[in-house]
Order: structure tokens, then C-alpha cells, then sequence
């Protein structure tokens, strides 16, 4: 499998451009995972990839086409046909020719891993949330295609499945994929699961590499809230600081809080408050009293990136 | 009579076969495709679905008769011209409730056909099969309104007794003449003809 390269692609849709990329290399046999908000143009570009999307008035302009042939795609909706699950796993492996001994072991295979087994009689447009989420992620695993597109591939599933699955899906990625591109709006999500970074911002790149990289370097204040960084002002300069960096009293970094209310979650406390404009909330320490509401509290970042 | 029952079925069967085959793949390109005036396309196919038959079989023997523009064809008093005008009435009711029966199903479905690496027609045979229960009611929405259908039949067939007398010519005939209990028969004949068909298309339709 070689890389996914992707030039000169632009999207528009009533006059409005949701995708404009120049120029676009996804690395073969890693996970790549593509962040942005709401409307930043992510699963557009997946839908280039797989070969969905029309070209306007050759507007998008790909390196080598893509098609359906080679690409599996686990869409962010539920969608199926009015039939068993099993009818649905099978009919992108009997689309492809794969023969009745082949598709009974990859859909067992991969049935089994994502615990669908028991669903097979059931109809799949009557499926739950959580349990439409596992088939729609078996049916694009079961195909073995070399690159594997998933929008949003765990959104909606309940806390235990949903654990358990961010879990297992680099396993089940390694098994069944060679390159992966994912969509997802959570950050948390991206780290544990992708090797790579895109960033997309009102649909262009805005950063991209591997997660290392585009992690330590968010360079502007929009990636780094994208990847769920909070941004603060600190003496004339911006910095990036990650989720849970901030910690009570002077050290790295420091910074003054101004305390607005102090919640007890009952294992710890949490004290909310405002750094400048921006609200964040540090874990209070054990054995100190509370800082009280209106107070000005000190807080530090031992790790932080600064912005341009 | 049977000569009768058997011509009215071949002429509005062999409407409805074809404007089925022409129909539905129109109304899969009206529920898929999005094109300027679409909505105004919509809006005359829509028109079309309450079109009254006299007017078809007016404009269809304007077309046809001996001095009209297709007139060398030879086909004015002929079954071909009466499907040809049934075939008009049936089409707008096919795509009509085919666009509404595609335009249900959910959005992504032919995306999800197409990664899934179902060629074009294929799709569209997966998307009908989807959408059967409301392709049915098209087809048998359509054969209603043309087996019921008069103005149309009498104005390009011409009712002539051996070749075009179709039930419902046969019924205007049979009362005119006074023959109230023959033309009362036909109607029987015709409502159980309507009635054998659908129920043969319910089961299709009702199949699992």
C-alpha cells in the first residue's frame, strides 16, 4: 500500500467552499486521525477519499483517483439495508466475489471481535445506537480492504463498550487494516488511537503529521483548542497548556486564577475559576483549605507550548 | 367477452411494463440528482399524476391520425397507439410515487451501495428492492388509473369491435345501446381483473 496523496482538492457547496487542501499526504500502514469542529470540512475529506464525493466542475482534483474498489468506509450514520445483520455483513464481501467459506470466517472473525455474533438474525435497521456502531464497524473490517475510513467510529457508544473498544481497536486496526483514517471530534480519542494528525479549520489543513509532532507544536490558538489544550495569556505571551496540566501553588509556569466556585466531586475538589478570560479548572490540593470565591488563587503549568 | 377481458389486459399491462421500466429508473434519478428547477420538474411530474386521459388521447391523436405528424406510422385505431397513450397517463404516476419512495429511504444508502462496490444498476436494483413496498403502490397506482381509464382508449383506439374494444369501451357501448345488464357484467369483469392483479402484486409487495 502506498500513501494517500491528495492534491489540489476543493469542495464547494452553494458558493461556499467546505474543503480546500493543495496538497496532502496520508502515510500507508499507520492510523491517521482527522480532528477539526463541527463544519471543518472532516468527513467531506473522507468522502474524497472514498471516492464519494463529485467533482464540481473539476473542483476536486485528486492525484489518483480514488474509487470504491480498495476502500472501506464505516459511515458516521447508521445506515443499512432492510435485512439480518448477517445479510448486511455479507454483501460487501459477495459484491467483491469473495466465495460462501471465506465470507463465513472473515465475518465470524471479525464478529467476534467487535461482539456482534449474537445479532446475526436480528434486522439491522432496528438495531441500537451502540449495537448499529459494532455492526457498521464489523461490516467495514470484515472487507480486508488496504485502507479503511471511519467517521466518528465510536460516537454514541456507551461507557463500558465505549471503553473497551478505544481499548481494542489498535489490536483490531493492526488485524484488519493496513492504513486507517478516522474521523473524530475528541482528542483523547486521536492519541490513543491514531499515529498521525490532521487538523482541518474551516476546511484547510491547519496542521498535520505525526501526533508527536503536531502535539508539541500546536503553533496557533485554534489547533490547540482542536486538540483540547486550554490557552492562556501569560506575561504578554500565549501559551498552550494540555488537559490536567494546570496544578495549584507557584512552580513551572505560574499564573493567577481568579477562584469563582469551588465543587467538591467528593473524591477530590475542583476549583473553577478564570485565568484572564479564559475558565479552567484545577484539582484542589488534599489538606489545604479551599480557596474561597473572588479570591486570587496561584496556579502553574509545568508542561505548555507557546503560541504564535 | 374474454376477447375483451384478455385485450384490455394485454394493452394496460404492457403500459404499465413499460412505464415501469421507463419510470422508475426516472424517478431514482429525481430522488437522487439535484439539478436547477428540479423542484418546477417535480412540480409538472406531480401535474402529470391527475392528468385527465381524454386530454392524453387528444393530444396522442393529434399526433397520430392519418394527416397528423406521425401520421405514416400507421398507428391511430391500433392497441400500440392505446398503449402508447396509457403508457403517458401510467408514466407520470410511476415516477411520481417512485421519487417519493426513493427520496425515503435513508440518505446514505447509496453511498453505503457504492463503497460497498455495487456497480450502477446493481444499486439501483438494491435501492428498488429498499424500496419495493412503494415501487408497488406506483405500478399499481399506475395499472388502476389506465385499466379504469375511458376518454383516452376511445379517442386513439376508436373502440373498433375486433381490434380496440377494451372493457371500459365495451361498458360506454353496451349502455348505450340499452344492453344495461351486459355492460353491468363487464364491470364485473373488469373490477375482478383489477382485483386479480393487485392482489397478485399485494403478495409481491407484502413478501419478506
Amino acid at each position: 500500500m502506498t500513501d494517500v496523496e491528495i492534491e489540489q482538492v476543493r469542495v464547494e457547496r452553494s458558493g461556499r467552499i467546505v474543503l480546500d487542501v493543495p496538497a496532502l499526504r496520508i502515510r500507508a500502514n499507520r492510523t491517521t486521525a482527522i480532528l477539526g469542529p463541527n463544519g471543518s470540512g472532516k468527513t467531506t475529506l473522507l468522502r474524497v477519499l472514498a471516492g464519494l464525493e463529485r467533482t464540481h466542475h473539476g473542483r476536486v482534483r485528486r492525484s489518483a483517483p480514488p474509487s470504491p474498489a480498495g476502500v472501506a468506509y464505516a459511515f458516521q450514520e447508521h445506515v443499512f439495508l432492510r435485512r439480518s445483520v448477517l445479510e448486511n455483513l455479507e454483501l460487501g464481501l459477495r459484491l467483491r466475489g469473495v466465495d460462501a467459506a471465506t465470507r463465513r470466517a472473515r465475518i465470524a472473525q471479525s464478529a467476534a471481535l467487535l461482539d456482534v455474533a449474537h445479532l446475526f438474525d436480528r434486522r439491522a435497521d432496528r438495531l441500537s445506537g451502540g449495537e448499529a456502531r459494532r455492526v457498521s464497524l464489523a461490516r467495514a473490517l470484515c472487507l480486508r480492504e488496504p485502507l479503511v475510513l471511519l467517521d466518528e467510529p465510536l460516537a454514541g457508544l456507551d461507557g463500558r463498550i465505549y471503553a473497551r473498544l478505544l481499548e481494542e481497536m489498535p489490536q483490531l486496526l493492526k488485524a484488519f487494516a493496513a492504513t486507517t483514517i478516522l474521523v473524530t471530534h475528541d482528542p483523547q480519542e486521536a492519541l490513543q488511537l491514531a499515529d498521525d494528525f490532521v487538523v482541518l479549520l474551516n476546511g484547510r489543513v491547519a496542521a498535520g503529521g505525526d501526533k508527536h509532532t503536531v502535539a508539541t507544536n500546536p503553533r496557533s490558538r485554534e489547533v490547540a483548542e482542536i486538540l483540547g489544550y486550554t490557552s492562556l495569556e501569560a506575561d504578554g505571551t500565549r501559551i498552550a497548556v494540555p488537559p490536567g496540566g494546570l496544578t495549584p501553588g507557584p512552580g513551572g509556569r505560574e499564573l493567577v486564577m481568579v477562584v469563582e466556585e469551588v465543587l467538591d466531586l467528593v473524591n477530590h475538589r475542583e476549583v473553577v475559576g478564570r485565568i484572564g478570560d479564559v475558565r479552567v479548572r484545577v484539582t484542589a490540593v488534599d489538606g489545604h483549605p479551599p480557596p474561597r470565591s473572588g479570591e486570587r488563587h496561584v496556579v502553574h503549568a509545568d508542561l505548555f507550548y507557546p503560541l504564535d | 367477452m374474454t376477447a375483451i377481458a384478455v385485450r384490455t389486459a394485454v394493452v394496460s399491462g404492457a403500459a404499465t411494463v413499460l412505464a415501469t421500466l421507463i419510470g422508475v429508473p426516472i424517478g431514482y434519478a429525481m430522488a437522487r440528482r439535484t439539478f436547477p428547477g428540479r423542484t418546477i420538474v417535480l412540480g409538472f411530474i406531480n401535474t402529470g399524476m391527475g392528468m385527465p386521459p381524454v386530454v392524453v388521447g387528444l393530444v396522442v391523436w393529434i399526433l397520430l391520425v392519418r394527416s397528423g405528424p406521425l401520421g405514416n406510422l400507421d398507428l391511430i385505431y391500433t392497441q400500440r397507439a392505446m398503449v402508447l397513450a396509457q403508457f403517458l397517463i401510467a408514466t407520470p404516476i410511476v415516477v411520481g410515487f417512485t421519487t417519493a419512495s426513493f427520496q425515503a429511504l435513508p440518505p446514505h444508502l447509496p453511498d453505503l451501495l457504492m463503497v460497498l462496490g455495487a456497480g450502477r444498476l446493481h444499486r439501483l436494483w438494491l435501492l428498488a428492492r429498499e424500496a419495493k413496498i412503494g415501487l408497488l403502490v406506483a405500478i399499481m397506482a399506475a395499472f388502476g388509473a389506465i385499466v379504469s381509464e375511458v376518454g383516452a382508449s376511445m379517442i386513439v383506439g376508436g373502440n373498433l369491435e375486433r381490434t380496440t374494444r377494451v372493457l371500459t369501451t365495451a361498458i360506454v357501448t353496451e349502455t348505450s345501446r340499452g344492453e344495461v345488464e351486459r355492460a353491468l357484467a363487464l364491470g364485473l369483469v373488469l373490477l375482478v381483473l383489477s382485483f386479480l392483479v393487485n392482489l397478485a402484486l399485494t403478495v409481491v409487495q407484502q413478501r419478506r
